[in-house]
């Protein structure tokens, strides 16, 4: 039976700030993530969006602020919520000599899911992603766009309310890249899960519900993205960027 | 709670790995046969010191002048024991090194009838003390002779040497065993580094810790199947040492393996703390390397006997568990002696392998952080 989430599930992230030696890498941080919609965080490299993501996943310690998980408007803790948040790292995290199949069965191991759970989501998936042909082969001989497909079914086996994904369609190619929209949007239509999405494309942007866009660890703007296109009065999230980005500059310079 | 289920996973997915990696496999079952051959063939020891016990059943100026010339060559480290009996226990308890028995009748032998015997009982199993005294003894017979007699015929003092544990003096009795030490060392800390290591490299541990998983259910799940070939590369040793080298074993094998699995344990808890300090495999494997062969060649006693080292370095040497191990290995193939007298290295194993794996569950983070 195909699980949805029903329950109301937010993520609030209040004056987050992190360092790794001199580098800053979050800069009082202030967010605010909706239940149910794609998020994109939005930033060239070292906009601080991998660290946002490892940092709510709990990966990075919370040294300054707070990150505040809400379930059905109640306060929950980091370890309730680990079974529910699924994470897509950016790096090719897969076992090579791992086949699909095996990934998959692995995942389920570490989920702790039933056999007829498990048969029947990652049936689902595999039709889904169209990688049921490919059950049997390693990951390592896997193309790019099936690579990061197997890595959202790993991701979404266990039926996660939100699932928070680094990058998905970098190193990916044009046909690959729609293909995982479409995907992520049916994902989210079937099963209601919140998506968390750090890119470093700005057409993607567009397709997002909400938009966060991050440079050198601080959020420029957010908002729904048609509204911030039309309110800024530009062609596109690029020029939105660097209209943001400026301003910033020469705020700082100021 | 550990969950088993998990562990299992994560020790299915190792075999995978394992069974898919050619290196790995090589590393495992190749390379302990080469290093047997290899150390077993060409390795020769010289070294000097040797701890002595003595039974002076004479008491008279002639087997006082006889140890004093022993004593004073400092090449010998003399105490005294009671009986045959505890002399014997000291030996099996690697406490001396040989057994020196003047009899009562030694004097009136020496001065009556010109020849009086002193038996001597050594330990086989130390190939390199033996030379040391193979060495040394013509030179103390023959000032014993002088200084008793007043003359300089190597007769009157006669030495009866009998070797124990190793009769045949058969050097490979000596190194083959210890080997077993060297080979678990440096494919359990060597392995165990790179799978982790491999982990974070890769990204995968990001993956992995993303999940619901504990730290400890990663730690033995990896564990595990390398204990595994642990294990069998020590069985692969056994079975060369005995079937190649005719090393006999006159141990209990149960007290072997316990030895083992400690010594296992220990060095596994190493390989990940490697991988916890460091993640990426290259500084691994140096690190490994470091921590996992050079102290099991150097301080274990597989090349230099520990009698022989500075204060310092025998201190430093009862922190490495190969230490412990190559003395248990040893005994059990050569000696056999049991649990009970085995209990110091047995012991000192216990616990170094009890605060390796505790230190290193202690360091796997469940996060990025370093």
């Amino acid at each position: 039976m195909t699980k949805t989430h029903s329950e109301t599930f937010g993520i609030e992230v209040r004056n987050l700030s992190r360092n790794f030696g001199d580098v800053v890498a979050l800069n009082n941080c202030s967010l605010s993530f909706a239940p149910g919609i794609i998020h994109g965080i939005i930033g060239p490299e070292g906009a601080g969006k991998t660290t946002l993501l490892r940092t709510l996943l709990g990966l990075l310690d919370c040294k300054v602020g707070e990150i505040v998980y809400t379930k059905n408007d109640k306060e929950i803790k980091l370890k309730d919520i680990r079974d529910e948040i699924a994470y897509m790292p950016e790096t090719q995290s897969l076992y090579g000599d791992l086949s699909v199949e095996e990934h998959m069965i692995f995942f389920k191991e570490m989920y702790e899911m039933s056999n007829d759970e498990y048969k029947q989501r990652s049936q689902e998936l595999l039709s889904l992603t169209r990688l049921d042909k490919f059950k049997d082969r390693p990951a390592g001989r896997l193309s790019g766009g099936m690579y990061k497909k197997l890595g959202l079914i790993c991701a979404l086996l266990r039926s996660p309310t939100v699932i928070l994904l680094d990058e998905p369609t970098n190193g990916v190619d044009t046909i690959s890249r729609r293909e995982f929209w479409t995907l992520l949007y049916s994902l989210v239509q079937k099963y209601k899960i919140t998506v968390l999405m750090a890119t470093a494309y700005m057409d993607e942007a567009e397709r997002c519900t909400c938009v966060h866009l991050l440079e050198n660890g601080k959020v420029l703007i957010e908002g729904e993205p048609r509204a911030l296109i039309s309110q800024f009065g530009v062609n596109g999230f690029n020029e939105l960027f660097l209209k943001q980005a400026n301003l910033t500059t020469e705020s700082i310079h100021a | 709670m550990i969950k088993m289920r998990r562990v299992l996973s994560i020790f299915r997915k190792e075999i995978y790995h394992i069974v898919r990696d050619p290196f790995t496999l090589i590393m495992a079952l190749v390379m302990p046969v080469i290093m047997v051959l290899m150390f077993g063939s060409a390795v020769e020891f010289n070294v000097q010191n040797v701890a002595t016990t003595y039974i002076d059943e004479s008491k008279t100026p002639s087997s006082l002048t006889f140890l004093n010339l022993l004593g004073s060559s400092k090449y010998f480290q003399l105490t005294s024991t009671d009986n045959i009996f505890s002399g014997y226990k000291r030996m099996e308890r690697e406490q001396a090194k040989a057994l020196i028995i003047i009899p009562p009748t030694f004097e009136y032998d020496v001065l009556g009838n010109n020849t009086g015997h002193i038996q001597i009982l050594l330990d086989g199993t130390d190939n390199t003390a033996i030379g040391a005294i193979g060495g040394y003894i013509g030179f103390v017979q023959a000032k014993a002779c002088s200084e008793i007699c007043k003359i300089t015929e190597h007769s009157t003092v006669k030495l009866v040497p009998k070797f124990l544990f190793n009769p045949e003096l058969n050097s490979q009795w000596f190194i083959v065993p210890g080997l077993a030490a060297v080979v678990m060392a440096i494919l359990s800390i060597l392995l165990t580094a790179l799978t982790i290591s491999r982990e974070w490299e890769r990204g995968s541990m990001e993956l992995l810790l993303s999940t619901p998983v504990r730290p400890l259910e990663i730690v033995v799940g990896k564990i595990m199947p390398y204990a595994i070939l642990g294990l069998v590369s020590v069985i692969v040793v056994y079975i060369v040492a005995r079937t190649f080298y005719s090393v006999p074993f006159v141990g209990s094998h149960l007290v072997f393996f316990c030895g083992t699995i400690l010594f296992l344990f220990a060095y596994l808890g190493l390989g990940l703390l490697v991988s916890t300090v460091v993640r990426n495999q290259q500084a691994a494997v140096q690190i490994a390397m470091a921590v996992g062969l050079m102290p099991s060649m150097l301080f274990s006693g597989f090349i230099f006997a520990l009698e022989h080292m500075p204060f310092v370095f025998k201190c430093i040497a009862t922190i490495f568990p190969a230490r412990w191990y190559v003395t248990i290995a040893r005994d059990q193939f050569l000696k056999g002696s049991s649990l009970q007298d085995l209990w110091l290295p047995f012991t000192a194993l216990s616990i170094s392998a009890y605060f390796i794996v505790q230190l290193c569950v202690a360091k796997f983070k469940r996060t990025l952080e370093q």
